[in-house]
């Protein structure tokens, strides 16, 4: 419990720092807020807790404790070893998950684990670009196409755009 | 997908694009064959109307902005003759706006030229497609789709229950199409960088080195969004795009140097 305690604790500040570099400055404040009241608060209500840990609470410890420190407070971080997965947090980018591991109390790797949203109108950290094959692409009828995206061309490019075709075209 | 060959046939007797040439480029219009239009696409008066709203729109801008009118406003600002606090507000909300971005792309995209003069292109073409967006819809035109030399912006439907699309160019074959993309509701707006449509303009990241791109193209929810990440993840290379696709609404697909492509989740045919 302390363990669990504790790696809420530091996912509180890894996983801002962490988060706040992914998805730049002006999420950070709100994600600061979101995370930190989650995290703090499952941390507070943990460390009440005398009962071990079971499955469907909110944080899941793959943990090797290398010790079993005295202090009951959350920030006593300092010889934990272990992996921790945080709890999933609503943010207004959508649902957000980290693991974090800690080495000797040293957070040594913050992990993405559920940074998607179903929503794809919001801002999604999993909105990587990957590699893809051609044949892979959206592509919608050719003939509804009125319009072609490139590179800038001059008025003398125009010419011999694809563009100048389908401006052509009466449809 | 909402396309339908009858829908797609019922679009074939219409117009050609109206076209406007500003900005050393070519500007094609077109309206939708919506019903809720202010009169019919086949009406002469309401196209002619849309050609000089948005003449006039990209003319002003172009007054306004251009460095290679010796008497623009921001080419007096940059002798010295005009101070920017003097300057007028069109101008200086601009310049604060290409600040903004020059912030949220971490100085990737700026509206400085290595000299100092301030050079807002980057951001002035794409002021001029959402005004002359907001010209049309003004106009009462509901349904229409502006490119300006390959950024294009849309709105409504190009036929009832048909959404306007863009294809992209594919930068090894000019001729041929990478995609063919449906510009659907939030993404009505998208840009493409790469280098210019003829000879090898080669784009050097921030660092120097060169672009691992040789065309990005960023759907977003609006023009400017677009257009100013297209060029910050050209210039930025890869941690400029992925940054992007974290922090913004969008969609992308880049082009690496060897032709190979990289998309987000949304431009995969299966999410179609």
């Amino acid at each position: 419990m302390r363990i669990r305690a504790a790696a809420a604790a530091a996912l509180a500040s890894a996983s801002v720092l962490s988060v706040g570099w992914l998805v730049g400055v002006p999420a950070v404040e709100s994600l600061r807020s979101t995370l930190t009241t989650t995290l703090s608060s499952s941390a507070s209500a943990e460390a009440t807790t005398t009962t071990a840990s079971g499955p469907g609470t909110s944080s899941a410890a793959t943990t090797t404790p290398e010790t079993t420190a005295p202090a009951a407070e959350a920030p006593a971080a300092t010889e934990v070893t272990g992996t921790f997965d945080g709890s999933a947090v609503q943010t207004r980018f959508g649902p957000m998950q980290v693991s974090v591991t800690i080495d000797n109390g040293t957070i040594t790797e913050v992990t993405p684990l559920q940074l998607t949203n179903d929503d794809q109108k919001s801002v999604m950290i999993s909105n990587r670009a990957a590699p893809i094959l051609r044949d892979e692409v959206l592509s919608a009828q050719s003939a509804s196409v009125a319009n072609v995206s490139g590179a800038t061309y001059t008025t003398q490019g125009y010419l011999q755009s694809l563009q100048a075709a389908l401006d052509a075209a009466q449809f | 997908m909402r396309h339908s060959s009858s829908v797609v046939s019922g679009v074939c007797a219409g117009h050609p694009a109206i076209t406007v040439e500003s900005m050393g480029t070519v500007i094609s219009i077109r309206i939708g064959a919506a019903a809720g239009n202010a009169g019919s696409p086949h009406d002469e008066a309401p196209r002619a109307a849309a050609r000089q709203a948005v003449a006039d729109v990209f003319r002003g801008w172009n007054d306004r902005f251009s460095l290679y009118r010796e008497g623009s406003e921001l080419s007096r600002v940059n002798r010295g003759e005009l101070r920017l606090t003097q300057a007028g507000s069109e101008l200086r909300d601009c310049y604060a706006l290409a600040l903004a971005w020059r912030d949220r792309t971490d100085g990737v995209f700026t509206p400085h030229r290595a000299d100092g003069a301030i050079d807002l292109s980057g951001i002035v073409k794409s002021l001029a497609i959402a005004h002359a967006g907001e010209a049309l819809h003004g106009l009462g035109l509901r349904d229409w789709s502006l490119n300006a030399g390959g950024d294009i912006l849309v709105a409504g439907d190009q036929t009832p229950g048909l959404d306007w699309a863009a294809a992209i160019v594919d930068p090894l074959d000019r001729s041929a199409r990478l995609a063919s993309v449906p510009l659907r509701a939030p993404l009505r707006a998208v840009a493409t960088s790469g280098s210019a449509e003829r000879g090898e303009h080669i784009w050097t990241t921030v660092d120097g080195a060169l672009s691992p791109f040789r065309q990005v193209t960023v759907f977003g929810r609006d023009i400017v969004t677009a257009d100013v990440l297209a060029t910050a993840i050209i210039a930025g290379g890869r941690p400029a795009l992925h940054r992007s696709t974290e922090t913004f609404p969008i969609e992308v697909l880049a082009v690496l140097r060897d032709g190979s492509l990289l998309a987000t989740p949304g431009l995969r045919a299966d999410s179609a």
